[in-house]
């Protein structure tokens, strides 16, 4: 095991990472995504963070793996705390989500989404399927879902698409109006959608949808280049 | 395979994405969007938006020991990765699959619900309380009038219907509430299969029809 993930703690492993000259050594370029932002709080980009998913895949790297850490099981844990999940829980979810990052690694197709994307699903999952355990207190083996399985080789230009689409979602957002962006956060963040959002806000449901579905085709409007 | 004419829609679907669907009707959604690929692309936008949405949060504070538990997790035994069973499910006609988004469910033998009508119960093991079946309707013949009470939604798996407002082939969607009642009728041509997910009650019109649907237990 090397040093870095015998450290208790996200942040010693940032003070174990190479120095700033590792950037443009070849062989290990996910050292430097670490080193890059040592310092600053500056978020890694999706490129970098895709990066480190392929080195977690490739080659079980765990600083690699410690940086995705980093970046995201606090955000999951967050997500999870939003949808009303108490500390405690959100916290082990969270971890068991990391632990899911590690094994699936080598499912993980950067042709089809992105790792904040993947990862987003595997913790989608994770609580749908945890709270469907609790319900029924079934299911004692993980089960392979279907996203794991693409049933056809992805094409060559599925890659270029995928980054376009996430990087065409990402730029599509930050122009959305705010009560648009709001209820489509709203979306992801109540576990009944639209008529908790309308209670929420003092809206009425019709006015949610319609907000719902301005933002969606929004969104598609600034996407309808990329559909194959 | 014939073109695909009708889609959940954006609400629908994005609930889907945002893993804010009860199990039926995500089995139901997962069954379309398996075999669309203009569906499949659109969940890839919303599941993108859930990545970007998942950037944007703030970071909770995990335990101070988060990455050692969770490196140690991964150091002992993995649980045994199980592939999801294939369950027992009724005889289908030939050409027919049996839906991705079923493996692992269970699903009873037609039963016989009226004349040219047959049914399966299928169980989600991960929600039995879920009110999902295959509807089987021979040639011509029409489902009962009815109406919902709250939401259902249907994939058509094999054949033709026609609900007196547009026409259902195989891989199509429907989403129906209570704003109508409607009435599939199954095209000439031969069978139609669908898969169904009920939430709230169907309140059928007419005695007859009032019985079956207590028969079905819907």
């Amino acid at each position: 095991m090397p040093p870095a993930v015998r450290k208790s703690s996200m942040n010693t492993v940032r003070q174990t990472t190479a120095p700033v000259s590792s950037r443009v050594r070849p062989r290990a370029p996910w050292l430097s995504i670490v080193t890059l932002h040592q310092g600053r709080d500056a978020m890694p980009t999706s490129e970098e963070l895709n990066n480190l998913a392929q080195a977690v895949a490739r080659k079980g790297d765990r600083q690699a793996f410690a940086a995705l850490f980093k970046h995201f099981a606090p955000r999951v844990k967050s997500y999870l705390i939003r949808l009303g999940t108490s500390e405690g829980l959100a916290e082990e979810l969270a971890q068991e989500a990391m632990v899911s990052v590690w094994r699936k690694a080598p499912s993980f197709d950067p042709s089809l989404a992105n790792v904040s994307t993947w990862i987003f699903t595997i913790a989608r999952n994770l609580r749908v399927d945890h709270f469907r355990r609790i319900g029924n207190r079934t299911a004692d083996a993980e089960e392979l879902d279907g996203d794991d399985m693409p049933d056809t080789l992805p094409q060559p230009d599925e890659l270029l698409l995928t980054r376009q689409r996430e990087a065409g979602v990402r730029a599509a957002m930050a122009q959305l109006p705010d009560e648009q962006a709001q209820v489509l956060r709203l979306s992801f963040y109540e576990e009944q959608p639209h008529s908790q959002i309308a209670k929420a806000l003092g809206l009425p449901l019709g006015t949610v949808k319609s907000r719902v579905r301005l933002a969606v085709r929004h969104l598609r409007r600034l996407l309808d280049g990329l559909e194959p | 395979m014939t073109t695909i004419q009708h889609h959940p829609d954006d609400e629908l679907l994005l609930a889907h994405a945002a893993g804010s669907l009860d199990r039926g009707h995500s089995v139901v959604v997962a069954s379309h969007v398996e075999n669309c690929a203009h569906c499949r692309e659109r969940m890839h936008v919303f599941e993108a938006v859930g990545g970007a949405l998942l950037d944007e949060l703030p970071a909770a504070t995990m335990a101070p020991d988060a990455l050692a538990r969770t490196m140690a997790a991964i150091d002992a035994s993995p649980k045994p990765l199980a592939m999801p069973t294939q369950a027992p499910h009724p005889v289908l006609p030939p050409g027919m699959t049996w839906p991705r988004s079923l493996t692992g469910c269970p699903a009873t033998r037609w039963r016989w619900l009226g004349p040219g009508m047959r049914w399966s119960r299928v169980t989600l093991p991960d929600d039995p309380a879920a009110n999902v079946f295959l509807l089987r309707i021979g040639a011509g013949k029409n489902l009962p009038m009815h109406t919902h009470s709250d939401s259902e939604l249907t994939q058509v798996l094999h054949g033709t219907f026609h609900d007196g407002r547009a026409l259902f082939g195989p891989g199509d969607f429907d989403e129906a509430d209570g704003s109508f009642h409607h009435q599939p009728v199954v095209q000439a041509g031969g069978e139609c299969i669908c898969l169904a997910s009920v939430r709230g009650r169907v309140l059928f019109n007419g005695v007859v029809a009032r019985t079956l649907g207590a028969l079905v237990g819907m």
